[in-house]
C-alpha cells in the first residue's frame, strides 16, 4: 500500500450473540494506532458513535436469527466490496443453533415467557450462520475470534492476498504447542474433526477441544464418533458433542 | 571404541559443566508423560523415560522457525535468520539417534538447509537407553542400539554410568567437566546384558528382515489395505508431526501491521494432511486418505531408500502411539508381507 492511496474503510455490525467477537477485536490496543493508519472504521457500535454506510469491508459478527436481519445483512452485502464473517456465531452458526432443534413456537415460549401473550408476536426464526443468507467473501473462526487471526485477516484484504485458513484439525495445534493429547489423560476432544488457527488454546490450558471453530472441509465424522464411543461417550453424549458447535449443519433446515 | 565410567555423583556436576556454555534439553515429566525441555539442573533430568510424545528433533528443526527478515520501502531489505545458540540435547534414545542421521542427510542434500545445519553444528547429542513399550519395534529396523552419531552415550549401570565416547568434542567436554576413568570390561559388559535384555523385550516386530521391505512395499501399491485403513483415518496428521524423520514444512510470509517489516517463517507440514497435496488451482495430488497413507508408509519403506539408502523408519512407534485410530505401523507391515507371501490380498 502506497501513501497517498485512500484507507480502506471498514465496518463491523452486530447481529445475534455476545458481542465478545467484537471485544477480542478492541482488545488490539497496542496495535491500534497501526490499524487506524491503515484504515479507516466508519462503523462500529461497541467503539464509535459515528455511523456511515460508505464502507470497503464489511466485518459481521452474530448469527442470522430473525426475520429483519436477513433483509440488514443483505443490504450490507450489497454496500461492501469484502464480507468477513466475524467468529463462530457468524462463521458456522455457533452455539445459536442449538435452538433449532426445538420447533420455534417452544423456543418463544421459552425465551420470552409462556405467560406472556406477546410472546407469539416475536420474530424469531432458525438461527443460521451468515453464508446461509448472504455470500461470504472470508471467514474468521471460533468463540470468541482470536485476535492473531483477526490482525491477519486484516493485513492480508490490505496486502491484496488471500487470507490463510487452515483446513487441518487441532491436533496439528496440539502438536506445534508440544500439548500430551488429553485421550491420553483419559478425557475426550472434538480436535480431529475441528478446524485449526487457535493453538489448541483450550488444550493447552488444561481443557479439551469442544469444535468451537466448526470442522474442517472434510471431517471424518464417523471415525470420531467411533472414537467417542470407545473412550467411552453415550449416544446421548456424542449428540451433545456433535450439537455444541455443529447445529447448523444438523438441525439447520429443520422449522 | 572408548568407554569411561563416571561415579554417579559427577553427572550433576557434568550437567552443571555443560549449562556454562550450552542450552541443555533433556527429558522431564510434564503431567506424567515425558517430554524433552530445556532443564536448569541434572536433578530435573529422566534417565530412563519411554519415548517422548513429540521428538527431539524440535531442536533441530522447530515447529516454527524463522527463515528471513525483510524490510520494504524504498530500498527493500532481506536478512537471513539462522540463530543458533549452542545446545546439548540429553537423554537421546537410539531411534532418535539414527533419526537425525537421517535428517543430516536430507538437509545436506541438494542445497543445503542453513538453517538446520547451523543448528547442528552447534549440537551436542547425548544418548540414554530405553526399554520398549508396546509400540516400539526399533529391533526390526536395526536400531535398536547406535554405534556413533552422538556425541556422548551415558547409560547407567547402578554403581555409576557408563560413558561411551563418539566425537572427539563429547570427549573433550566430559573430560573438561568431570574426572572419569576407563571402564572394566566387566563395566561394559553390562551394557551388553542390557542390549540383551532389551531386545527380549519387544512385543512389537516386523515379520520379515528389514532389507525386503522396500520390495514388499513396491508391491503392495494395489493392496486393499490402503482403503481399509484410508476409511478410519482423521487425516489428521498427528502421525507425521511426531515422526522424527519427517521433515516436510510450509513456508509462510509475515507482515508487520506498520507495513513496513516482516518476516518469512517455515512450519511443520505433514502429508496426511488435505491440503499438502493441493496444487494452485486445487487439484489435489493425493486427495483420499488412503493414497495419503499409502504414500507416507512408502516414504518411509521404499521411496526414501532409493534416494538415502536406508529405511526412513527407526522403530520408535510414535505414529502408532498417536494415532487415536489405531492404525499401527507394524500391523500394517506384517499385513502386506502376508499378502505378499500368501499372493492373497482379502
Ligand atoms: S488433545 Fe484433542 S486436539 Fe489435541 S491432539 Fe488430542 S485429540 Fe487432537
Ligand atoms: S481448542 Fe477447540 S474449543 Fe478451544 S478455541 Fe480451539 S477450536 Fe475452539
Ligand atoms: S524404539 Fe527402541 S530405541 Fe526407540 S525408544 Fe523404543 S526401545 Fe528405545
Ligand atoms: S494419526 Fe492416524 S488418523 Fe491421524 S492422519 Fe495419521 S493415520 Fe490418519
Ligand atoms: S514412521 Fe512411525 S515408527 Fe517409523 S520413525 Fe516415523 S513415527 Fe517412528
Amino acid at each position: 500500500m502506497t501513501k497517498n492511496m485512500p484507507k480502506p474503510k471498514v465496518a463491523f455490525f452486530s447481529f445475534t450473540c455476545c458481542e465478545g467477537c467484537q471485544l477480542q477485536v478492541l482488545s488490539c490496543e497496542d496495535e491500534l494506532v497501526d490499524i487506524l493508519n491503515l484504515i479507516e472504521i466508519v462503523n462500529f457500535r461497541e467503539a464509535i458513535d459515528e455511523k456511515r454506510d460508505d464502507y470497503d469491508i464489511a466485518f459481521i459478527e452474530g448469527s442470522v436469527s430473525r426475520q429483519h436481519e436477513i433483509e440488514e445483512v443483505k443490504k450490507i452485502r450489497e454496500k461492501a466490496n469484502v464480507v468477513v464473517a466475524l467468529g463462530a456465531c457468524s462463521s458456522t452458526g455457533g452455539l445459536n443453533c442449538l435452538k433449532n432443534k426445538f420447533p420455534m413456537e417452544e423456543v418463544k415460549k421459552v425465551v420470552y415467557g409462556e405467560k406472556s401473550k406477546y410472546y407469539k408476536y416475536f420474530d424469531t426464526i432458525p438461527a443460521r450462520p451468515l453464508d446461509a443468507v448472504i455470500p461470504v467473501d472470508y471467514y474468521l473462526h471460533g468463540c470468541p475470534i482470536t485476535k492473531s487471526e483477526f490482525l491477519n485477516v486484516l493485513k492480508a484484504l490490505l496486502t491484496g492476498k488471500r487470507p490463510d485458513m487452515p483446513n487441518y484439525p487441532v491436533c496439528v495445534d496440539c502438536k506445534m504447542t508440544g500439548n500430551i493429547c488429553v485421550f491420553e489423560k483419559g478425557k475426550t476432544c472434538m480436535g480431529p474433526v475441528t478446524r485449526a488457527g487457535c493453538d489448541a488454546i483450550c488444550v493447552t490450558y488444561g481443557a479439551v477441544c469442544w469444535g468451537c471453530r466448526g470442522t474442517v472441509d472434510n471431517p471424518n465424522t464417523e471415525s470420531h464418533e467411533e472414537t467417542l464411543r470407545i473412550y467411552g461417550l453415550t449416544a446421548d453424549d456424542l449428540v451433545r458433542s456433535f450439537d455444541l458447535y455443529g447445529g447448523w449443519n444438523k438441525y439447520g433446515g429443520s422449522k | 571404541m572408548d568407554y569411561r565410567f563416571l561415579p554417579k555423583k559427577g553427572l550433576s556436576l557434568f550437567v552443571d559443566g555443560l549449562l556454562k556454555d550450552f542450552k541443555v534439553y533433556g527429558p522431564v515429566k510434564m503431567d506424567g508423560f515425558p517430554v524433552y525441555e530445556e532443564v536448569s539442573s541434572a536433578k530435573e533430568l529422566l534417565l530412563m523415560h519411554s519415548p517422548s510424545h513429540i521428538t527431539p528433533k524440535k531442536y533441530l528443526f522447530p515447529q516454527r522457525e524463522t527463515l528471513l527478515r525483510f524490510k520494504t520501502g524504498e530500498k527493500p531489505q532481506v536478512e537471513h535468520a539462522a540463530d543458533a545458540d549452542n545446545q546439548v540435547l540429553f537423554g537421546i534414545h537410539p531411534c532418535d539417534i539414527h533419526a537425525i542421521r537421517l535428517l543430516d542427510r536430507v538437509f545436506a542434500y541438494g542445497t543445503p538447509d542453513v538453517n538446520y545445519l547451523r543448528r547442528r553444528e552447534k549440537t551436542i547429542i547425548i544418548g540414554t537407553e530405553c526399554l520398549p513399550d508396546k509400540f516400539c519395534f526399533c529391533r526390526s529396523v536395526n536400531t535398536m542400539t547406535a554405534a556413533n552419531d552422538f556425541d556422548l552415550f551415558i547409560h547407567d549401570i547402578g554403581a555409576g554410568f557408563l560413558v561411551k565416547i563418539g566425537t572427539e568434542k563429547g570427549k573433550e567436554l566430559l573430560f573438561r567437566h568431570v574426572k572419569t576413568r576407563k571402564a572394566t570390561i566387566k563395566e561394559i559388559s553390562k551394557l551388553v546384558e542390557f542390549h540383551k535384555k532389551k531386545e527380549s523385550m519387544f512385543t512389537a516386530s516386523i515379520n520379515a528382515e528389514p532389507s525386503t521391505l522396500p520390495l514388499i512395499y513396491s508391491g503392495s501399491y494395489d493392496s486393499p489395505v490402503w482403503e481399509e485403513i484410508g476409511k478410519i483415518c482423521y487425516g489428521c496428521g498427528s502421525c507425521n508431526l511426531v515422526c522424527p524423520t519427517c521433515y516436510c514444512f510450509d513456508v509462510r510470509d509475515d507482515i508487520s501491521l506498520n507495513m513496513k517489516d516482516g518476516e518469512r517463517y517455515r512450519v511443520w507440514d505433514g502429508c496426511l494432511l488435505e491440503d499438502f497435496a493441493k496444487v494452485a488451482g486445487g487439484h489435489n495430488f493425493r486427495k483420499t486418505r488412503g493414497e495419503r497413507l499409502r504414500h507416507r508408509f512408502n516414504r518411509k519403506f521404499q521411496f526414501q531408500v532409493d534416494k538415502f539408502g536406508g529405511l526412513f523408519c527407526v522403530g520408535c512407534g510414535r505414529c502408532s502411539r498417536a494415532c487415536l485410530v489405531n492404525i499401527n505401523i507394524v500391523e500394517i507391515t506384517n499385513k502386506l508381507i502376508e499378502e505378499r507371501e500368501t499372493g492373497k490380498k482379502e
